[in-house]
């Protein structure tokens, strides 16, 4: 079978591939002894993350000037040059820095063959179902660090990040909270609710916090719906994530099915800062380190 | 339709409506009404059913009627002071405008809405109607130039929103589901104070109707009660613009009523104005009570977020093209462009300007531009090798696909006759646009190949629609355009519940259709210039073609010219150089609207020339726009096709302006 896979392959290409591999190969295990100097530009944010969290420094990413706005944590270190939108990447810049290696992610597929031009690219797929929560992110970062020459960083982030997250959910199982609504509102009128498969249902699942919404979502792990679908008699409690746009609340202030929900009336509405959704571990640890302290126990 | 629709009468025809609309509403409050019946609301607990019934399903149902009625009214009122069957708040780019208006205001003033969405909604429609008004003033306002400038400052309007989605995509959601216009309510809030301020506005209106009537006997008789025709068109155009304004403001962008319901009531045989005015705003109000009724009813089936402005809009832009036989008094086809000065100097003038032009241009992209600091450089030359494997690429690509939209542009505007058509109004980069979609979203994985194969699939597709749709009238242009437009607001409408989803896939869809150039490779450059090659010669062969046919249909086959041949030909070949742009550039092929008017303003008038220049100055802009894309944001690389769009839009509009006084 294998043999009747490479015969159909070009071999000019599967000579170049080899090649690249062998280079990429070369290349690795040299930066596994000096690590700190593999360039790398990396086109995704949440292969940033990990990277930074792993104590790896890219050399350059997309949109760096939006990351204290959306990502937040881990910090940006100063110097990491900013390669534009992710829609369109400034190809030209990143030449002109010359990495060693380039993280692609699915969502920039289209441009892989430019890419490697420049450099060989690796591609991480970051969004995945799977049976166990958060196996996705772990994986991430496990092969990140077996690639970046970091895997002893990588065996220690994932130990120390279960360790939190055991941390987290035996808070969470000696509080038992009220089950929670997360939202994003989009204006006065709809939210966008998580759960399904996302980021944030992943950690729900991890340290034992129940999913209020038990309606659809849709591939990633969200759904838009108008707020009277929130209309519920149960009691839960609601936590928003920010940036709230301003006339939100205070539109919602008019409607009676809003401000008579049980929930509503009981305070228990709270914002939590940015979290990036399409995000790998170290956002679902920012995540579940927020949102921890501001979950309600349930009455006694 | 249009014969059944007249024996049933206006009133039957309401009557019949209002039935249907009664069914749906009546299938959507049974069970909640039931329920309530059966247990009594209890003030003290919270119940499910009753509030939502209260505060979410009925308030929906009246917003939905009184936006229906303003919109309905809006387009009637249009449709009367402007003469003209097309007018509507969305074919007139007024929605488009708020639209951009609410999405500024969301971005960078979001403390406005605490005071007025309404101003700042209000504000953007203004401006973008005397946009409409000032491309079309030199038209005598003619009902296909107003439809056609209405899709420009829409297609304008649209760009810049998503340059903006680009740019700040953490509030992608909250203006596409405005743009798509969802009724979603959750108090009486909106629905009362949407109520007092329409009837703010219904008392002027309600003064103009018997003025306005007074257009059906023509400009004389206005005029000979002491009244101003032309500030009397103002006036009501004004009202109308408020109406659409204080819906959008309210719900978000609801497409195509404000187009339907006036059409329905002139259908009907509704002859005095002050009738089709009540029975626009009657259907109207209907009419989106249904579509909204319905869409509730049905919304179980479906977990994913469907606005209702989106399906209005979907189902009622076909409506142009069950329009087309019936329009043919009101489209009497545009009179030649004029054609004054037939001198032939001007080739070699025009040469003499352009080219330097393009050659001083093309050295300045490719030598300037900004090194990794951010600061101004001109290119070192150890660097030209590595720097121009990227910029080469780009720059040829632009220049080839430039040259191809001039070139379109000309062949289009000489051939409908129109100074407003561009290649977009074909309707073959809509047709692109939305394969791409469909393959971004049905059929998960797209790279690059399979992109374009969708883009050339979805041009083919449109291409061919549009030769059946026009072949019973042997190409009539005016046909041609409305199908195109009609496609285009079609195709937008479904671009926008696809993305309204919140889904990341709207964004590749948006970088794509914003004619990013990013990855354009040696390949595909290489391709597009070797199609400009092959396509330029041949499209001046047609030189012959496009002077006669400036002549007149009539004229034009007095003197032997097979008229559907010609513009069967003429088409293709416009909708094959569009389709080839569009691959590189993306849809946004702005630069074909422009580059003719261009040559033009130098005084150009023979096609030969104008061909050529169009070429030239179609190649310049392309390339102006890709360097600007590069550098003026620097590190941010803007997508080329918006930037083009962003540049060419105030210059067309200056051309058009100063031509009024030279001419």
């Amino acid at each position: 079978m294998n043999q009747v896979c490479i015969k159909l392959v070009n071999p000019d290409l599967r000579r170049r591939r080899l090649l690249a591999g062998l280079a990429l190969g070369s290349l690795l295990s040299r930066f596994a002894r000096s690590a700190e100097e593999l360039r790398v530009a990396c086109l995704d944010w949440a292969l940033t993350e990990t990277m930074l969290a792993l104590g790896s420094r890219p050399i350059a990413i997309v949109a760096a000037s939006d990351w204290n706005r959306f990502v937040v944590e881990p910090p940006l270190p100063p110097g990491v040059a900013d390669l534009g939108l992710q829609q369109d990447i400034n190809l030209e810049l990143l030449a002109t820095l010359k990495p060693d290696l380039i993280l692609t992610s699915p969502f920039i597929t289209g441009l892989d063959s430019v890419l490697q031009r420049i450099a060989p690219t690796l591609q991480f797929s970051i969004f995945q179902k799977s049976a166990q929560p958060l196996a996705q992110p772990r994986m991430l970062a496990r092969d990140l660090g077996k690639r970046l020459g970091k895997a002893v960083q990588a065996t220690r982030y994932l130990e120390s990040a279960e360790q939190q997250l055991d941390a987290y959910r035996t808070q969470v199982a000696a509080l038992r909270p009220l089950p929670v609504l997360l939202v994003s509102f989009i204006d006065g009128r709809h939210v966008r609710v998580y759960g399904g498969e996302g980021l944030f249902q992943n950690v729900f699942d991890r340290i034992g916090i129940t999913n209020a919404w038990t309606g659809d979502s849709n591939y990633w792990g969200f759904t838009t719906v108008g707020i009277e679908r929130l209309a519920t008699d149960r009691n839960l409690q609601l936590i928003a994530l920010e940036p709230v746009p301003p006339d939100a609340l205070p539109t919602l202030r008019y409607s009676p099915l809003w401000s008579r929900l049980p929930f509503v009336k009981a305070g228990q509405v709270t914002t939590l800062p940015p979290v990036l959704m399409f995000g790998a571990l170290p956002s679902a640890l920012r995540f579940a380190r927020l949102v921890v302290p501001r979950l309600k126990g349930q009455p006694a | 339709m249009s014969a059944t629709l007249r024996s049933l009468g206006p009133l039957w025809m309401t009557l019949a409506l209002g039935l249907l609309a009664a069914g749906v509403v009546t299938l959507l409050l049974a069970g909640p009404v039931m329920h309530l019946l059966a247990q009594p609301m209890d003030p003290e607990s919270y119940d499910v059913g009753a509030l939502t019934l209260m505060y979410s399903t009925l308030p929906r149902l009246v917003i939905a009627l009184l936006c229906g009625a303003a919109l309905g009214a809006s387009g009637a009122i249009l449709q009367q002071a402007l003469r003209n069957p097309l007018a509507s708040p969305t074919t007139l780019g007024i929605d488009a405008g708020a639209r951009l208006a609410l999405a500024l205001a969301t971005l960078f003033v979001p403390a406005l809405f605490g005071i007025g969405r309404d101003m700042v909604s209000l504000l953007g429609s203004v401006i973008t109607t005397l946009g409409v008004f000032a491309l079309v003033r030199h038209r005598g306002f003619s009902a296909l130039s107003l439809v056609l400038a209405g899709l420009v400052v829409s297609l304008y309007c649209g760009a810049l929103s998503s340059i903006l989605i680009l740019a700040k995509d953490h509030y992608l959601a909250s203006l596409l589901i405005w743009g798509s216009g969802s009724l979603s309510q959750q108090s009486w809030q909106p629905s009362l104070a949407l109520a007092w301020r329409l009837s703010l506005v219904a008392i002027p209106a309600a003064l103009l109707l018997r003025p306005l009537s007074l257009l059906d006997l023509g400009d004389e008789s206005v005029r000979s009660l002491g009244l101003s025709p032309a500030r009397l068109r103002m006036f009501a155009v004004g009202i109308a613009v408020v109406l659409s304004a204080l819906v959008t403001s309210a719900v978000g962008v609801i497409g195509f009523i404000g187009l339907v319901a006036p059409v329905l009531a002139r259908l009907t045989g509704a002859r005095r104005f002050g009738h089709r005015l009540l029975l626009s705003t009657a259907i109207g109000s209907l009419l989106l009570l249904l579509t909204d009724a319905t869409l509730q009813t049905l919304a179980g089936a479906t977990s994913e977020f469907i606005p209702t402005g989106a399906v209005t809009a979907v189902l009622g832009s076909p409506l142009i093209l069950l329009l087309l036989p019936r329009l043919h008094a009101a489209l009497r086809p545009p009179t030649p462009m004029a054609i004054r000065a037939l001198t032939a100097i001007p080739l070699r003038r025009s040469l003499r300007v352009v080219i330097p032009l393009l050659a001083v241009l093309l050295v300045a992209a490719m030598a300037v531009g900004r090194d990794p600091t951010g600061a101004w450089q001109l290119l070192p030359l150890e660097q030209w090798h590595e720097i121009m494997t990227w910029r080469m690429p780009r720059v040829v690509a632009a220049l080839a696909s430039g040259a191809l939209l001039g070139i379109a542009g000309v062949v289009l505007q000489r051939l409908t006759g129109n100074e407003m058509a561009s290649p977009e109004v074909l309707g073959v980069s809509a047709g692109s646009i939305l394969a791409v979609a469909l393959s971004l979203f049905v059929f998960a994985g797209i790279g690059p190949i399979s992109e374009n194969l969708a883009a050339v699939l979805g041009g083919a597709c449109v291409l061919a629609a549009i030769v059946w749709l026009g072949r019973g009238a042997a190409f009539a242009p005016e046909r041609v355009l409305l199908a195109g437009i009609a496609l285009n607001a079609l195709i937008d409408a479904l671009v926008g519940v696809l993305s309204a989803t919140g889904d990341p896939r709207a964004l590749v869809l948006l970088a794509w259709m914003a004619g990013s150039m990013s990855g354009t490779t040696t390949t595909a450059s290489a391709t597009i210039a070797a199609v400009a090659m092959v396509f330029i010669p041949v499209s001046l062969l047609s030189a012959r073609w496009l002077a006669i046919l400036s002549l007149g249909g009539s004229q034009a086959q007095a003197l032997g010219l097979r008229l559907a041949r010609a513009r069967l030909l003429l088409l293709l070949l416009g909708a094959v150089l569009t389709g080839a742009a569009t691959l590189v550039v993306g849809p946004l092929t702005f630069v074909g609207l422009m580059a003719p008017h261009i040559g033009l303003a130098l005084g150009i008038r023979l096609p030969l020339p104008s061909l050529l220049c169009a070429a030239l100055s179609g190649a310049t802009i392309m390339a102006l726009a890709d360097w600007l894309a590069r550098t003026v944001a620097f590190p941010l690389q803007l997508p080329t096709g918006l930037v083009a769009a962003m540049v060419g839009a105030p210059f067309l509009m200056f051309l058009l302006s100063r031509r009024s006084t030279s001419l």
